[in-house]
């Protein structure tokens, strides 16, 4: 199967193609049989004895057994661990309800927050972004989001401060963005200073120097989904030519 | 017990059942409820009939009326089937307008009756371009457990068997259409469409005639209706798990034999109707 | 099974754009021949608690026709295309949410069924979601001469004495679904089937051909 798979790295595959175990997989008498580990992440999925392609996407591989389909989708599905941007809804009680763009609101505790106790409360109000990762995420459950890292610490997490511009891309882009040494983040460093914020559900916060530099970061973000490199490229230099 | 268990885990119930070759009713998995047939049931519409397949009870009734026929079809009358289900029937139906399963079951009997040329709508014009009879086919639900389309075709061939339309003539010089209720005739039953439906277990297993417990764990459902020539009108399947060509043929050949198990009983129930007068 | 050469299998011209609306989380368009459909996914979405079931997604299907409100036809269509969404889908992992599949048709030239069900499953594709096969749909229309038609036009369809569409599953080219009009022969049922089967391998492979053009900018 490990031999099927990595043929097929870097191809576009559909729903419904399948890996099989090959019998003729060569045993040899010398070596004792190692046991095949395959990691099968998002778009793969086990059926039996096969596996079976269930996302539309490029087929992935990461040294030394992971294998993923990555696509274009739009719409988030919470996963354990992801870092996203949310905003508050509502107060209720003692937890925040936190819109993060999937099909359920995810909670936050107002003691998950850095230096957070019962007396000493975040001050956070309706409508404020926040950067927060997901401990809590699974179908069955209510996904529940945390600002604080397991030591306790903020960890870049917590609420947004004023100014700055909130935009949506599609969930592909984000994961370019934060790939290391993200080619998109090099050329974006060459255009201004800003700062920018990737949740993984898709939202990008940006604030630069000014409300005009913003718009620009923003637009050419939005842009990247549908460019080639050397377009993007392009396109940059264009916008740098003009701006300074 | 066994009701605990019914009711915790449903699937795995009739799971049980099914590997040992029967069903929680006691039928074997190509066997159909007892049907039983009442024709003549409204003596104030003019074709009626009561279906009875296990529980589920089906009643259709026939008004026929005066028209004009359509400009786009001059010399045919038409038939407009409804299918009701009222929240008399189950519970899973609320009052208020058609819900989608209505809808498509109207849908259904709409082609089927198109399909399989039960009646030849030439036949139901009586002055071209001028007069013709519209039939309203009403098929209403009285208890759904299951199957309703295969007891809805039924009611509704033998309602269209039993239907008598009175003499029209159109009186020349006024030219008003003149109605004879004394002088009736029947109609001419060109085809006789019967549907059969099953149910898909677990993508595999096949059974037929399912109750209304069995159509909501199955993961397919398909109905087939076939004629006395052994020709096929419909073939429903609005989806689920996938089957092969071999299959669907294992299928139409329990619809062949369930069409003529039907006509029997039509033509019976019409025989004892009519010595009976 | 009956042996089809591929050369008696004709499909009009048909082509599909994927991600041309901004709004809808998938959309697509398909065209074959002169008909053509658009379809548009939301989802996984919040669901009214009406229609919320405990563990799969509630599924929606809505089909828009190009003029009028839809009646009753469209709700059977609905049904056809909902139901074989759903054998397709993995909705099991989206519990407690729904999806909503719209299909707006923007020109009716015969096979509207089948191309309505190609389109709901670019759509769904490009919503990434999960599918445990694709499927696609094709229309066939039998001729008073007995000659089979694959993917007929309006005035084919008009002038046929039978006409069916199926939609056949892509791993083992099964049957999903399947609608018929007119009465046919056993036989003939059974060729149409294996006409379908042939003519669907050529819409897969296009069905492949344009997820790769999608990708193909960050390959």
């Amino acid at each position: 199967m490990f031999s099927s798979l990595k043929e097929k790295v870097g191809q576009v595959l559909v729903p419904g193609d399948e890996f099989g175990f090959e019998a003729e997989d060569s045993i040899s008498l010398t070596e004792s049989a190692k046991p095949e580990r395959v990691v099968c992440g998002p778009g793969l999925r086990r059926s039996g004895d096969r596996l079976v392609v269930s996302k539309s996407g490029v087929l992935r591989h990461k040294p030394p057994h992971c294998f993923w389909i990555e696509s274009q989708q739009r719409r988030y599905i919470p996963a354990k661990g992801e870092t996203v941007i949310g905003i508050v809804t509502a107060k209720s009680g003692d937890v925040f309800k936190v819109d993060v763009g999937s099909s359920e609101q995810a909670s936050l505790s107002y003691l998950a927050f850095e230096g957070a106790t019962k007396r000493n409360r975040p001050n956070v109000q309706v409508g404020d972004l926040v950067f927060a990762q997901f401990i809590i995420a699974n179908k069955d459950m209510e996904p529940e989001l945390v600002c604080i890292d397991g030591s306790g610490r903020a960890n870049g997490m917590g609420v947004f401060g004023a100014g700055g511009l909130l935009f949506k891309v599609s969930l592909g882009l984000v994961r370019r963005l934060l790939a290391p040494h993200s080619d998109i983040r090099a050329d974006l460093d060459r255009l201004f200073p800003c700062e920018l914020v990737v949740g993984l559900n898709g939202r990008v916060w940006v604030r630069s120097s000014s409300t005009q530099q913003t718009l620009i970061v923003a637009n050419l973000l939005q842009s990247c989904d549908t460019m080639t490199a050397a377009q993007r490229q392009q396109l940059f230099r264009k916008v740098q030519q003009g701006a300074l | 017990m066994a009701a605990g268990f019914k009711t915790a885990e449903p699937l795995e119930y009739h799971r049980s059942f099914l590997k040992e070759n029967c069903r929680p009713d006691g039928r074997e998995l190509s066997e159909f409820r007892t049907t039983t047939l009442n024709i003549g049931s409204i003596t104030t519409a003019d074709g009626s009939a009561l279906v009875k397949m296990g529980n589920t009870t089906i009643i259709c009734g026939i008004k026929a009326e005066l028209a004009n026929p359509t400009v786009d079809a001059p010399g045919k009358g038409y038939i407009v089937p409804n299918v009701d289900l009222p929240p008399l029937c189950s519970s899973r139906f609320r009052p208020g307008p058609p819900g989608e399963q209505a809808q498509a079951a109207s849908q259904f009997i709409a082609d089927v009756i198109e399909s399989s040329e039960v009646i030849e709508t030439e036949d139901l014009c009586i002055d071209r371009g001028k007069l013709c009879w519209v039939l309203y086919c009403d098929i209403m639900c009285l208890d759904y457990d299951g199957n309703i389309l295969d007891a809805a075709v039924v009611a509704l061939l033998a309602a269209l068997r039993n239907t008598q339309l009175p003499e029209v003539t159109v009186n020349k010089e006024t030219s008003t259409p003149e109605v004879n209720f004394e002088k009736r005739h029947r109609l001419h039953i060109h085809k006789h469409p019967v549907g059969t439906s099953f149910c898909v277990f677990d993508d595999s297993v096949l059974i037929v005639d399912p109750t209304a417990e069995e159509e909501s764990l199955s993961t397919a459902q398909l109905t087939v209706v076939t004629d006395e020539d052994d020709r096929l009108c419909s073939l429903h399947k609005p989806g689920g798990s996938s089957m092969s060509g071999e299959k669907l043929q294992e299928c139409i050949n329990r619809a062949t034999a369930r069409q003529r198990e039907i006509q029997k009983l039509i033509e019976k129930v019409t025989h004892s109707v009519t010595t009976a007068q | 099974m009956m042996e089809v050469s591929a050369s008696s299998v004709s499909l009009r011209e048909f082509g599909c754009e994927q991600t041309l609306l901004s709004r809808p989380d998938g959309s697509a368009s398909f065209v074959q021949g002169d008909t053509s459909v658009m379809a548009g996914v939301y989802g996984p979405a919040e669901v009214k608690v009406s229609k919320e079931i405990y563990d799969r997604a509630t599924l929606e299907v809505l089909i828009q026709p190009k003029v009028g409100l839809p009646g009753v036809r469209e709700r059977s269509q609905e049904q056809c295309v909902r139901e074989t969404c759903e054998a397709a889908l993995l909705l099991s992992l989206h519990p407690r949410s729904s999806l909503t599949l719209i299909l707006q048709v923007l020109h009716d030239d015969g096979s509207l069924l089948g191309c309505c069900l190609n389109a709901a499953c670019m759509a769904l594709m490009d919503a990434g979601l999960s599918m445990s096969c694709l499927f696609c749909g094709v229309s066939c229309a039998i001729t008073a001469d007995g000659r089979i038609i694959t993917d007929p036009t309006a005035a084919q369809e008009k002038e046929s004495r039978a006409l069916m569409t199926f939609a056949i599953d892509s791993t083992e080219r099964r049957v999903i679904m399947s609608s018929t009009k007119g009465s046919f022969s056993v036989h003939e049922l059974q060729q149409c089937i294996a006409v379908s089967q042939k003519a669907s391998e050529k819409i897969f492979h296009f069905y492949r051909d344009s997820v790769r053009r999608r990708y193909s900018k960050n390959l």
